[in-house]
């Protein structure tokens, strides 16, 4: 009986589990939307989310994500550790040697290009070296670390120099929108555009998108690894609890700020479902084989890949 | 209408019909289960259009021209990078086949299960049943019937298919390797039971008697230990693999009469016994 009532409870927290997290409010002192001043007449054309508020600029948001950002930089990784239990390397490192940059059929090997964007304190980038240069021995390959914030970069700067010489002269960093990346990076011109944990932070996804196959060669893939849509509804109700309440109050221990990670989870949960996102992917132009995703721990982040099509087939 | 798998058929049309009926409790599954018979075709239909192929157009380019380095490379990553270059793709475009070598394994299982039909009209000399060209079902399996019975069909389909593996057999342990991988084994069984079904379709097996679920395991348990025997066959070619395949469904057949003159045994003893009670006057 005991049991039964305790699944009971459960069940309960499953069904109004979604509508409790959206009602939840904070005091207005504590939002982010206190430290900003109201937005502008001229921003209001164009309005996307911030969180759960809606009805926010584009421009603003872009304020707004970089405000998070600068503020969490110096305590990113230890967070992501807590926040995942150290987890979030097993992704990374899966995200990576999936899609095995610096593999090659050729002898000598060809040169690649990677384009790594919000990848400020290059997680990705410096596996991505690690697995072209060294398990596929092809030097030729060159990642350019891209982001928005310029304090992320400078993170991974100075973690970058602790990389071996040759691995640290095939890297490169960019300060860029990725919804309007500069003339630097040509058309058609990068082999892989990775982009992990940051494309819900985009203030227009579907430019991002854009950006990203102008950018890519016939052939190059888009890959995407980003937290989604957990299907199990038990490991669902165990991960909303954890993100919603374990989350912020991590946040407020460890790095003295609520409100960022508070954002983080709000921006998690108004992330399109894989299959929406996969749908996103195709409608900018890109090929997707199979389900077009492929889910990682249940659901909790998934890795979406697409390819720009050749030029004949498309 | 006699289709070979009239007893799924029946169930999907109860499904279909209960989603008609107002407010059943049984509403949620039906409509949960009509969603994924529309995705996914479990059963050789004549009412419903063939699923979409498995992989779509770039994944078959990389797919079909990788296939041809697998003699070379086995059913490895280089083979499909190869194939990636020769079908003019880059090397990490081989990212748009989802599981890689793992693709590249069920491109070999799907392209020669569905390679199957033609040649079996080929084999038989008489048109295919059903989808593919619209004659129907009673015509094609009496044009069949005339020439051979429903076991040797069998036999001779499941003989062809393994004849499919020749070109790769040599790298096959490899894949069966691949395929045992605990988070391949679903994908891998499902293939498998794809093809038995596909070979009782094509032998023109009607029956819709809960047989329909023996056949198919019995026939899936051998291909997978022929194919087995296979890799290791250097015989001229692979007469001991069919040997081997023959005496494997000689004993099933020889099980499945000895199992159901077992079963006749048993009713009769039983019915005969009770009988025997009764007249010694026990309330039965």
């Amino acid at each position: 009986m005991a049991a039964r009532s305790g699944l009971r409870a459960s069940v309960r927290t499953l069904r109004t589990s979604d509508s409790i997290y959206c009602r939840c409010t904070r005091p207005f002192s504590t939002t982010l939307q206190s430290r900003y001043p109201a937005p502008s007449a001229s921003d209001r054309t164009k309005t996307t989310h911030f969180g759960f508020e809606d009805g926010v600029s584009e421009k603003e948001k872009t304020e707004r994500v970089a405000g998070v950002f600068h503020s969490v930089a110096e305590s990113y990784d230890r967070m992501n550790d807590l926040m995942s239990f150290g987890w979030h390397r097993i992704w990374k490192d899966h995200f990576v040697s999936s899609l095995n940059p610096g593999a090659s059929s050729s002898n000598p090997p060809k040169p690649q290009r990677i384009l790594d964007i919000a990848g400020g304190t290059g997680d990705i980038a410096f596996r991505m070296l690690h697995n072209a240069h060294v398990l596929n021995s092809n030097p030729d390959v060159h990642v350019t670390i891209s982001d928005i914030n310029t304090s992320m970069l400078s993170v991974g700067k100075s973690r970058s120099e602790a990389l071996p010489a040759s691995q640290q002269t095939a890297l490169s960093f960019l300060p860029a929108d990725a919804t309007a990346l500069p003339d630097a990076i040509a058309d058609s011109s990068i082999d892989l555009y990775t982009v992990a944990f940051g494309i819900r932070n985009f203030s227009n996804i579907p430019a991002a998108l854009r950006e990203a196959y102008r950018v890519l060669k016939p052939g190059g893939v888009f890959a995407c690894l980003e937290f989604s849509k957990v299907g199990n509804p038990l490991l669902n109700a165990a991960y909303k609890r954890w993100s919603f309440s374990g989350i912020p109050m991590i946040g407020q221990l460890v790095a003295g700020d609520r409100d960022s990670y508070q954002y983080l989870v709000e921006s998690i949960e108004r992330f399109p479902t894989q299959e929406a996102f996969r749908d996103m992917i195709v409608d900018a132009g890109f090929v997707v084989g199979g389900d077009g995703y492929e889910n990682l721990t249940g659901g909790v982040a998934a890795i979406h890949k697409g390819m720009k099509p050749l030029k004949s087939s498309s | 209408m006699a289709p070979t798998r009239a007893f799924a058929t029946r169930l999907a049309l109860a499904a279909a019909s209960t989603t008609k009926s107002t407010r059943s409790p049984l509403t949620t599954t039906a409509c949960l289960r009509s969603n994924s018979n529309s995705s996914r075709r479990a059963y050789h239909s004549y009412d419903h259009p063939p699923p979409p192929g498995a992989f779509n157009s770039a994944e078959r380019q990389i797919l079909s021209a990788a296939y041809g380095h697998v003699p070379e490379h086995g059913f490895t990553h280089k083979a499909l990078s190869l194939g990636a270059r020769d079908a003019g793709y880059l090397d990490i475009s081989t990212n748009v086949v989802p599981d890689g070598p793992f693709s590249l394994i069920k491109y070999h299982l799907v392209s020669k299960r569905e390679a199957l039909a033609p040649r079996s009209a080929e084999i038989f000399n008489a048109p295919v049943g059903g989808a593919a060209d619209g004659t129907t079902p009673d015509a094609a399996a009496g044009a069949r019937g005339q020439l051979l019975t429903v076991p040797e069909r069998v036999e001779r389909l499941t003989w062809e298919r393994l004849l499919a593996n020749q070109d790769v057999i040599h790298r096959w342990q490899e894949a069966l390797a691949v395929m045992a991988q605990p988070s391949r084994v679903p994908a891998s069984l499902h293939e498998l039971a794809l093809l038995s079904d596909e070979i009782h379709h094509l032998a023109g097996d009607i029956a819709v008697d809960p047989s329909w679920y023996t056949k198919r395991a019995s026939l899936s348990t051998i291909y997978a230990s022929s194919e087995l025997f296979m890799t290791n066959d250097r015989s001229v070619g692979f007469g001991d693999t069919r040997a081997f395949l023959r005496r494997r469904l000689d004993e099933t057949g020889s099980l499945a009469g000895a199992l159901g003159s077992i079963g006749q045994w048993v009713g009769f003893t039983a019915s005969a016994g009770l009988n025997v009670l009764r007249s010694k006057g026990a309330r039965i």
